[in-house]
């Protein structure tokens, strides 16, 4: 088996083989991190490909100074939290439309359902996973990578290019905000 | 059991619902439309250059490019030429204007925090 280092050696020098090795490899790790943050399997899987294709285009600005799998998350994460902005931008855009009198349609937010929880926990994590949607971008990037990755702080910290105790903080800040949510959400259907 | 204590036990049972979970699987498939992008991506170039090269889209351009041309000097040459101020160098600009380098988008491994 080809390490980790002549695979992207190989891309470099334009290796379709050792292109799809890299995404055999890693698309489900790429698709999981996106999946946890835009929240919407269509989308996560064009976005996936947009990573694998971004790979490709910019390997060579990989110097090798993280680990290659940092990187993928890095731009894996980048992108989803782009698509998100632009998707609000159009919401706004569509906003201003509808006060002016078009496209009055509303567009309500579907029940996601991610496909890694248990049967018995999908219901919570429903309810979980749209207070996760309400946070902010650093903490829900955070939040998803820690919670649905599995990954340590110190490599959530190398992802978003901050310190160790920021993504302390980071995800102290979450758990405020989700307890704050769910408190709301439980008030509201227990009475 | 207090409702206050059932709905901060639901919280907590909400918060743990996660741990464990696995990790969703992308699609099958995931390589072969990646594929299938890319090489569109290319035919869209392919197509724009092959368009851009017929001989008669590149007389036509060049003629234009030497009609403007034309058209500039015999402007510049005539009477009525406004004087212009240009700045002696880009740099000269740039530091008037504190215009910084722009960073690439894409140098994910030197990325700043705003």
């Amino acid at each position: 088996m080809i390490n980790e280092t002549e695979l992207i050696e190989q891309l470099k020098q334009g290796d379709e083989t050792a292109f799809k090795t890299i995404v055999e490899q890693w698309k489900d790790m790429v698709y999981n991190t996106i999946l946890g943050i835009v929240q919407n399997e269509t989308e996560a899987e064009d976005l996936a490909q947009d990573v694998f294709i971004k790979v490709f285009e910019k390997i060579n600005t990989f110097k090798g100074d993280s680990k290659f799998s940092t990187w993928l998350y890095r731009i894996a994460t980048t992108t989803a939290l782009d698509h998100l902005r632009s998707k609000k931008r159009k919401k706004r855009f569509g906003f201003l439309q509808s006060l002016g009198g078009e496209g009055d349609e509303k567009e309500s937010i579907p029940d996601f359902h991610h496909p890694g929880v248990s049967l018995d926990n999908k219901e919570r994590a429903t309810v979980l996973f749209k207070a996760i949607g309400a946070l902010p971008e650093n903490q829900k990037a955070a939040y998803t990578l820690h919670k649905l990755e599995g990954l340590s702080y110190r490599d959530v910290s190398e992802v978003l290019n901050t310190s160790v105790s920021a993504v302390e903080s980071l995800m102290s800040r979450a758990n405020q905000n989700l307890r704050k949510q769910l408190e709301e959400y439980y008030n509201k259907h227990y009475k | 059991m207090t409702s206050q204590e059932k709905i901060q036990q639901e919280i907590e049972q909400t918060l743990q619902c996660l741990d464990g979970v696995k990790r969703a699987d992308a699609n099958p498939f995931l390589f072969t439309r990646i594929k299938a992008r890319m090489d569109r991506k290319a035919n869209i170039w392919e197509r724009a250059f092959s368009f851009i090269s017929k001989p008669a889209i590149a007389v036509a351009f060049v003629v234009a490019v030497m009609a403007v041309n034309g058209w500039a000097l015999w402007d510049k040459s005539g009477p009525g030429t406004v004087e212009t101020v240009t700045a002696e160098n880009g740099s000269e600009l740039a530091n008037e204007y504190n215009v910084v380098a722009s960073v690439d988008n894409y140098d994910y491994e030197n990325l700043t925090n705003e």
